[in-house]
């Protein structure tokens, strides 16, 4: 049985990221516990204004009782979110959506694709791989963003970009003179990397129109439809596949997403 | 156990109702039925077409308050799920079909509490038809114009007095206590065959071809040009979902009281046919034409709900075609779509 009162939590920290991004630190109310899976989501409620689904950026153990949401500043409850300070009472729903499908994952190398506030889920998958990293074997991180001002957790990128546990690659639509890294659409950024397709496991998350894109780099590399995994966005409205806006064909992204499979997704017309 | 009811009796019934229950029946309104809460027994027109919005709206209600808040002290925040015993009168077995389906799309996990709660506090008194309502119905090819469950008390007409089958404890309660219904006798049950009888030669099938098929052949046509044809009429106006008994899709919003400190959330009838549905904040649309989202309308009703409940989200009211100013029906619809497939055949 569901109703739609949200779980009270409190801010405990805030991080501007970019000009439009801020990160969020959220810890519930009453020792209550997420327990959420990397890509999934959240409904913030802030009374008197509303609702809003926003990806988990934090991976599930962190620091066991808060989580991390990177908000861009952009309708009337992310504005309103932007204005809230550490200890500011937010209302928390969920965590809903079905998660990264990490249990399918080990031994595998794992290519993660972010365009765009893509790397807001994909952080929690990329910490979660980080944290358990010996269970995989390569980890490849490619990033995209339109400008170098745009690029989101700048620190951690700089922090991935020295560990020899992850090879990470970043590329900008259009540079400034500071910008010493690869320029153009991220999926120029196929020609550096080499994978073995028959070990892959590909998550990727960006704007809708680079789906297609990338898809395409990858099973032109010789991945497997099944072993390539979409984080798709819609508009989660209620979160327990009723209210219909998440609906693409037949199913409910809210329930059955917000993470599926190209397999699974090539068979839904409306989804790419 | 099976009762009768003369006519004339019909008031006091109504009335005996009324000491138990909100009463909620077809009352005549601007040209038009509308299913009403009544507290004048006369007001009521077990006779009626179709009404303009199904009675399902009363499980379902627009503006539902959700949760009540106040900013000052947001941990506070409670929820609202209220159950008035209400009696739905005089519902027509498509609209029976209808609630039906939504119990079974709200009660599937997450359960929707909201309509549960109103569901459960809910008796429904069915009134059979004998022959078609209206111009514009598929009732009889979507196999809706009966029904066999979903009601307390069914009430069908034999001529002076109405045959009432009587189908759950809380049925029995009613009829019990009013002392105005008599035991079904043998004859009663011989005319109340005889009008069933009369009934099925009342009802035309509209749809050229076979409705075991539809969701089959419409998947088909997913590509098919009738959706530009229909979307390019389509004034995306919302008209068709809002009357339909079996859509469900909602948003939420909060309202606040001038004092801007209380409020309340509440859930508002939302639908797929209006152009902002599937927008999100980036200003992406997922469906922003009009011939997307007629297709979306009736594969949610042929293809999705049917793959999901088994039987189709579309109980053949019409209502969708009534109220359509553009004149889409989807009647023109199937038969568009089964008549290409003959054609291909």
């Amino acid at each position: 049985m569901f109703n739609f009162l949200p779980m009270p939590a409190t801010i405990t920290d805030v991080r501007q990221l970019t000009d439009r991004e801020r990160l969020f630190t959220i810890r519930l109310d009453n020792e209550r516990i997420l327990r959420h899976r990397p890509c999934q989501f959240v409904l913030i409620s802030l009374f008197g204004i509303g609702e809003a689904p926003i990806s988990i950026s934090s991976p599930p153990v962190d620091s066991g009782k808060t989580f991390e949401l990177c908000i861009r500043s952009m309708g009337n409850l992310t504005n309103a979110m932007h204005k809230l300070s550490v200890n500011d009472k937010i209302g928390i729903r969920g965590p809903y959506g079905n998660g990264f499908p990490i249990e399918k994952i080990g031994g595998k190398d794992i290519l993660i694709v972010a365009g765009g506030l893509g790397l807001a889920p994909l952080r929690s998958l990329i910490k979660y791989v980080l944290q358990e990293r010996g269970r995989y074997r390569r980890v490849i991180l490619l990033i995209g963003a339109k400008r170098p001002g745009d690029i989101l957790f700048r620190e951690e990128i700089s922090e991935w970009e020295r560990d020899p546990a992850i090879e990470t690659h970043i590329t900008v639509d259009a540079a400034d003179p500071s910008w010493t890294r690869h320029v153009g659409v991220i999926t120029g950024l196929f020609r550096h990397i080499d994978i073995d397709p028959l070990k892959t496991i590909a998550a990727i998350v960006g704007p809708p129109v680079m789906y297609r894109f990338v898809i395409r780099e990858i099973l032109a590399k010789g991945v497997f439809e099944g072993n390539i995994y979409l984080d798709l966005e819609r508009r989660m409205r209620c979160g327990v596949g009723k209210c219909g806006h998440c609906q693409i064909n037949g199913i409910y992204l809210c329930q059955n997403g917000p993470v599926l499979s190209y397999l699974e997704a090539r068979k839904l017309q409306e989804a790419l | 156990m099976d009762v009768t009811i003369e006519y004339t009796h019909i008031d006091r019934f109504i009335r005996g109702l009324l000491s138990h229950y909100d009463v909620i029946a077809p009352v005549a309104r601007d040209g038009r039925f509308i299913f009403d809460r009544i507290d004048d027994p006369a007001a009521v027109s077990p006779q009626y077409d179709t009404t303009l919005l199904p009675p399902v709206k009363w499980i379902y209600p627009n503006n539902e308050v959700l949760l009540e808040f106040d900013l000052r002290d947001i941990t506070k925040a409670a929820v609202i799920a209220q159950g008035r015993p209400q009696a739905l009168t005089f519902v027509h077995p498509c609209d029976i079909n209808a609630i039906n389906l939504m119990d079974d799309i709200l009660a599937e996990e997450p359960s929707d509490a909201n309509y549960l709660t109103r569901r459960r506090s809910t008796v429904i008194i069915g009134y059979e038809c004998l022959g078609p309502c209206k111009e514009n119905y598929l009732c009889f090819d979507k196999g809706c114009h009966i029904t066999y469950k979903g009601f307390d008390l069914f009430f069908t007409d034999i001529g002076g007095r109405y045959y009432v089958h009587v189908a759950t404890e809380a049925g029995r309660e009613i009829v019990e206590e009013d002392g105005i219904f008599k035991k079904a006798a043998y004859d009663d049950w011989v005319d109340l065959m005889k009008a069933r009888a009369e009934r099925k030669k009342g009802f035309k099938k509209v749809i050229r071809g076979d409705m075991e098929m539809l969701s089959h052949h419409l998947k088909e046509a997913y590509h098919n040009e009738i959706w530009d044809i229909e979307g390019k009429k389509c004034l995306s106006c919302g008209a068709c979902v809002i009357v339909c008994p079996t859509c469900y899709c909602f948003d939420v919003s909060d309202e606040m009281c001038p004092d801007m400190e209380k409020g309340v959330r509440t859930r508002r009838w939302d639908g797929c046919q209006l152009r902002g549905f599937c927008k999100v904040a980036s200003g992406e649309n997922f469906r922003k034409d009009a011939a997307e989202r007629v297709r979306h309308r009736v594969f949610k009703k042929e293809v999705y709900l049917k793959k999901r409940f088994g039987r189709s989200g579309c109980v053949g009211c019409g209502r969708c075609i009534d109220y359509c100013i553009a004149k889409i029906s989807i009647i023109d619809i199937f038969n568009h779509v089964m008549d290409r497939v003959r054609e291909n055949v």
